[in-house]
């Protein structure tokens, strides 16, 4: 799975730290997760998602060997 | 995952003031024969067993307490180190706990395993002693590496480049 909170945190001008206070989580998980280190909950994608205003399918993207 | 078992952030601070000084008091007893910095003194014991002569339940007896004081300030400051949350104790730093636990267990048991493939005699008493600590030494260093290993590969931010866009 990939996803493109990297490129939405661009989009928003959001950083790593704003983005983690906003959903409260440490700025090492998302780091992690652009890293693709990390796979979120779904509590954690939905929040993120909300964060951005766009569909969790958008941000979040199945690929081929999952 | 629920972490109710964790302790507040402040104790790990705590906890390390501890451990630190422990470890090393520790190190230096294990390479002095347990002899060093002695502090006889009367304590309780339930069960005491002499290697020759007596030995007893429920008594009083006279015994160099060094070794027990310096255990028991190893295993409380490295319990308040392992067991207290991270600022922010997020499900990222769950897992990574969690898997630290397990890997911690099982090359804990890898050693123990080749400790008593090769290991034998009086010597086998020193695994004996190492082990009782290991898990726990384990496990700090293993999730301590690894927070601070990603805590590096985090991109340097300047904050007032995004307060900008608001």
């Amino acid at each position: 799975m990939k996803n493109t909170i990297k490129v939405q945190r661009a989009i928003k001008g959001l950083t790593q730290e704003e983005l983690a206070q906003k959903t409260s989580v440490s700025r090492q998980t998302i780091n992690a997760m652009e890293a693709n280190k990390y796979v979120p909950s779904t509590v954690l994608a939905l929040k993120i998602a909300k964060v951005f205003n766009i569909p969790v399918e958008e941000l979040f993207i199945l690929e081929k060997n999952d | 995952m629920s972490n109710k078992l964790l302790l507040p952030n402040r104790y790990k601070t705590i906890g390390w003031y501890i451990f630190i000084p422990a470890t090393i008091l520790g190190i230096i007893l294990l390479f002095t024969d347990f002899e060093s910095f002695p502090i006889n003194a009367k304590v309780f014991a339930v069960f005491n067993e002499e290697l020759l002569g007596k030995g007893g339940s429920f008594n009083i007896i006279q015994t160099n307490i060094t070794p027990t004081v310096v255990g028991i300030l190893f295993i409380m400051g490295a319990m308040l180190v392992s067991f207290s949350r991270e600022k922010t104790e997020d499900e990222f730093i769950a897992r990574l706990r969690q898997s630290s636990l397990l890997w911690a267990v099982f090359v804990n048991y890898v050693l123990l395993l080749i400790a008593f493939a090769f290991i034998y005699g009086m010597a086998f008493l020193d695994v004996m002693i190492y082990n009782m600590f290991t898990i726990l030494i384990i496990f700090i260093i293993r999730f301590n590496y690894i927070l601070y290993r990603n805590s590096k590969e985090m991109p340097n931010e300047k904050y007032n480049q995004s307060a900008a866009s608001y």
